[in-house]
């Protein structure tokens, strides 16, 4: 517990404490549980996305086609489901349809990167662009509606228990999830290892390539899940909706306390990344700031976030000695 | 079984390089077992070979506990009972010192799924005990000293029931209280019956833990030695046994002084160094890996900021803020690591030659005049005499000698008045190394200054007219070329004294 107050999360929290402090202060409603489910409800799919992101951050790569692979499987799983029935088996293959597209997709991403040794940021690239391109391609930026999908699936989106979203349920699920991965399964651990030191994790025997098509297989995996949830919030496809999008979760992940550089990062960390965007985002329009700002004021909270670390470390640095001199 | 280790007949050829030539070496089971030579005899390519990072020439024999055996990879030797710790010490400063000595088994072997925390500290927490160590095992082992991250990777080679731990210079980051606790630590391992491999170039300290030697030189095995029919002096000897090149030259002319460093001093990298150097003066600085040398040569070029003392280049004091300054001040340096420091391989000769002195090559408007980077080019390939003369050609496509003529040519076309140069001659094959040697004394007729620094004795008495020899960050000796011999730059390089 003692580290914990230590931590990187503990600074995170103390920021985002602080700021729903303010704005509660300034604006009644904020504090309130529908807002705070409303805040919840918006950002699931950036949680659910920034959870995948931080694994492949803590090997040290980058997937900038996160979006891209999310609108990939909204739109072959929204254009399924207009052939679909109207019956409960159709949310089972309308999640089996995009969770595997995800993963395709996610999969020739980490087959490139750790087989042909394509540096991530130009692989995922090169797939952002082919996906981009093919989605424009097949739908003419067409939206699909409430009307195009079976009635089942609109009620299922509407969900709630104890009278909390379902999409609450699913972002608590993926954390708790990729928590565990993270912490109890060798592969998880394996991550961490890779991240940190690549040399020694090989030397030590751990499988580099089988860890680099995990990461970009699961991130896959989560675009499809996430693909699913945004379909469950807006009850539509929008094909362009997402562009753009990778920004913001890589910036959640990062705010979150992740090493850009790898070996570093935490799912709780990313969480509360996750929370102080949308937090943010909600308190300045609940401020009725222009929106505009938020993008300042994200990019200045990476900056700031990012600096200190790096300040941190170069002063960790500094002390450390080359040669011991002789007294 | 008299031997646990036995390797014969080990050769290793990389391209140009005959790395290993038919080495032997034996270990008994409970010893601690020096092997030394000097830099690039061979020590660490044949650690390599034995725990399966690189591979042996075909017919070398490996023979681990009675049988015969090859590792494809480290983490097989390992299983077998191999272990070795890298100088770096290849431990993992993010993940928790349990982790990092309980890696690739955090599932307690194959019997689990989960990974085990609770049994990955216990185990963690035992061997580290019978280190003498107590730490939280939770806390990330970026955060303890480098002291204790060795014992760390020292309690991974245990956890993993060693037999044979080798130790690649285990003391280069400790302090004397530290080494101290390493030897206790070591003397305990041999008394389980451990065998120890003991990389170092300390030769009081393999005095101290060694009970065997081996000595390389150049690849090759020199001999197998008892403690008793050892000492320090025959070491040194039997390591240094190499003949000196000898290049004709001139004796030095001794012009003006271009450089006087006083009293320059950097915690944890080098204290109290003065010296001069004169026009048309070659000075060798050597000594043993991680004795300060390079991080001497970056603070006279500005790259490493030292915390006192003053230079003075050409009887005015300068306060270098920047490696800009530094070339501004008609000095230039070229990194050991010239490939990744100093060439833009894939672009052409030209261009590599005329990119410090882009600001000379403009005409009028301001543009660069492909004609005039042509002429220098063609110029300094004819001085150097780089090979094929061919301009356009991309530095990339030369051998290795001649890239690093380029190196020179690059600088050498800033008309520098001092030239610092780190292992010049660094993975070059032997005729290029006396070509290059004679490079650098023929620039000497130019007026230039230069400092060679090298962990390659033969080339430092090649060149040099005076030797600085350093010790632990500090200038143990100075030699006159004339007096300089193998023997002596080692004795002030690992005993600090003539």
């Amino acid at each position: 517990m003692k580290s914990f107050f230590k931590s990187k999360e503990m600074g995170i929290l103390a920021v985002l404490v602080f700021l729903c402090t303010v704005l509660s202060v300034n604006n009644p409603i904020f504090l309130t549980l529908d807002n705070i489910q409303d805040i919840l409800k918006a950002n699931s799919v950036l949680a659910i996305l920034a959870m995948g992101m931080t694994l492949v951050i803590i090997t040290g790569g980058i997937d900038v086609s996160v979006a891209a692979i999310t609108s990939a499987a909204m739109v072959i799983t929204g254009h399924s489901m207009k052939l679909l029935p109207d019956s409960p088996i159709s949310i089972l293959l309308a999640l089996i349809i995009a969770v595997a597209s995800g993963l395709i997709i996610g999969l020739l991403n980490g087959t490139l990167i750790s087989r042909l040794k394509i540096p991530p940021i130009v692989t995922t690239l090169g797939t952002m662009s082919i996906i981009n391109g093919s989605i424009l391609y097949f739908t003419n930026g067409v939206f699909l509606n409430s009307s195009n999908f079976p009635q089942v699936f609109i009620r299922f989106s509407d969900i709630k228990l104890a009278g909390i979203s379902i999409l609450v349920y699913i972002i608590a699920l993926v954390t708790l999830i990729t928590w565990y991965v993270m912490k109890y399964m060798m592969i998880g651990r394996s991550v961490f290892a890779i991240g940190g030191n690549p040399v020694s994790a090989v030397r030590a025997g751990i499988h580099l390539e089988r860890t680099q098509l995990f990461v970009y297989g699961y991130m896959g995996f989560l675009a499809g899940i996430a693909a699913m949830t945004q379909m469950m919030y807006t009850k539509s496809v929008d094909p362009n909706g997402m562009l753009g999008f990778e920004l913001t979760v890589i910036s959640a992940v990062v705010i979150g306390g992740a090493n850009i550089l790898g070996g570093n990062g935490s799912v709780w960390g990313t969480l509360l990344g996750v929370l102080l965007l949308g937090v943010m985002q909600n308190g300045l329009i609940l401020s009725h700031i222009d929106t505009y700002w938020q993008k300042v004021i994200v990019g200045l909270v990476i900056l700031s976030a990012v600096s200190y670390d790096y300040l941190q470390h170069k002063r960790a640095e500094s002390k450390q000695l080359k040669v011991e001199v002789q007294a | 079984m008299e031997f646990l280790l036995q390797m014969r007949k080990v050769s290793k050829t990389y391209p140009g390089v005959k790395a290993l030539d038919g080495v032997q070496i034996a270990i008994k089971p409970g010893e601690v077992h020096a092997l030394i030579g000097e830099n690039g005899a061979g020590k660490s390519t044949l650690m390599k070979i034995l725990v399966g990072v690189e591979s042996a020439d075909e017919g070398a024999e490996i023979e681990f506990a009675g049988e015969k055996v090859h590792f494809s990879k480290p983490i097989d030797a390992t299983l077998k009972g191999i272990s070795i710790i890298y100088q770096d010490l290849s431990l993992f400063p993010n993940l928790s010192v349990a982790e990092n000595i309980c890696i690739g088994r955090e599932n307690a072997g194959k019997g689990y799924y989960r990974v085990q925390w609770k049994q990955m500290k216990l185990l963690a927490e035992k061997t580290l005990a019978e280190l003498g160590l107590k730490v939280d095992v939770s806390l990330p082992l970026g955060k303890l000293s480098i002291a204790k991250q060795q014992l760390v990777a020292i309690a991974r080679s245990l956890a993993f029931d060693s037999k044979l731990i080798v130790m690649d210079e285990p003391t280069s980051s400790l302090s004397s209280g530290e080494v101290e606790h390493l030897y206790n630590i070591i003397e305990d391992l041999r008394k389980r019956g451990i065998s120890i491999i003991y990389i170092s170039h300390k030769l009081k300290e393999l005095f101290t833990v060694a009970d065997r030697f081996t000595v390389l030189r150049d690849g090759k095995f020199v001999g197998s030695y008892d403690k008793d029919d050892m000492n320090e002096d025959k070491l040194i000897s039997l390591m240094v046994g190499r003949k000196v090149e000898v290049i004709n030259r001139e004796e030095n002319k001794g012009g003006e002084e271009v450089l006087r460093v006083e009293a320059l001093s950097k915690r944890g990298n080098f204290k109290d160094i003065s010296f001069s150097l004169h026009a048309g003066e070659i000075i060798g600085i050597t000594g043993l890996v991680g004795a300060g040398r390079t991080e001497l040569a970056q603070a006279l070029f500005a790259l490493n900021k030292p915390d006192s003392g003053n230079i003075y280049i050409s009887g005015k004091k300068v306060d270098l803020k920047s490696s800009g300054d530094a070339v501004k001040h008609k000095m230039a340096y070229i990194p050991e690591s010239r490939q990744t420091q100093g060439l833009f391989l894939r672009q052409s000769i030209i261009d590599n030659i005329s990119v410090t002195v882009f600001d000379q090559m403009l005409n009028r408007f301001g543009f660069i005049e492909r004609a005039r980077e042509k002429q220098l080019a063609s110029e300094y390939i004819q001085i150097l005499d780089i090979r094929p003369p061919l301009a356009e050609m991309n530095a990339g496509q030369l051998s290795g000698g001649n890239q690093q003529k380029i190196v020179i040519a690059k600088w050498l076309s800033t008309e520098p008045k001092i030239l610092i140069i780190d292992e010049p001659t660094n993975g070059i094959d032997i005729g290029a190394k006396t070509e290059i040697h004679k490079l650098l004394r023929r620039l000497t007729n130019k007026g230039i200054g230069i400092i060679v620094i090298s962990s390659e004795l033969p080339e430092v008495l090649a060149v040099s007219d005076r030797i600085l020899v350093m010790k632990q960050g500090r200038i143990s000796g100075e030699i006159a070329a004339a007096e300089a011999t193998q023997e002596k730059i080692m004795n002030f390089a690992v005993l600090g004294a003539g």
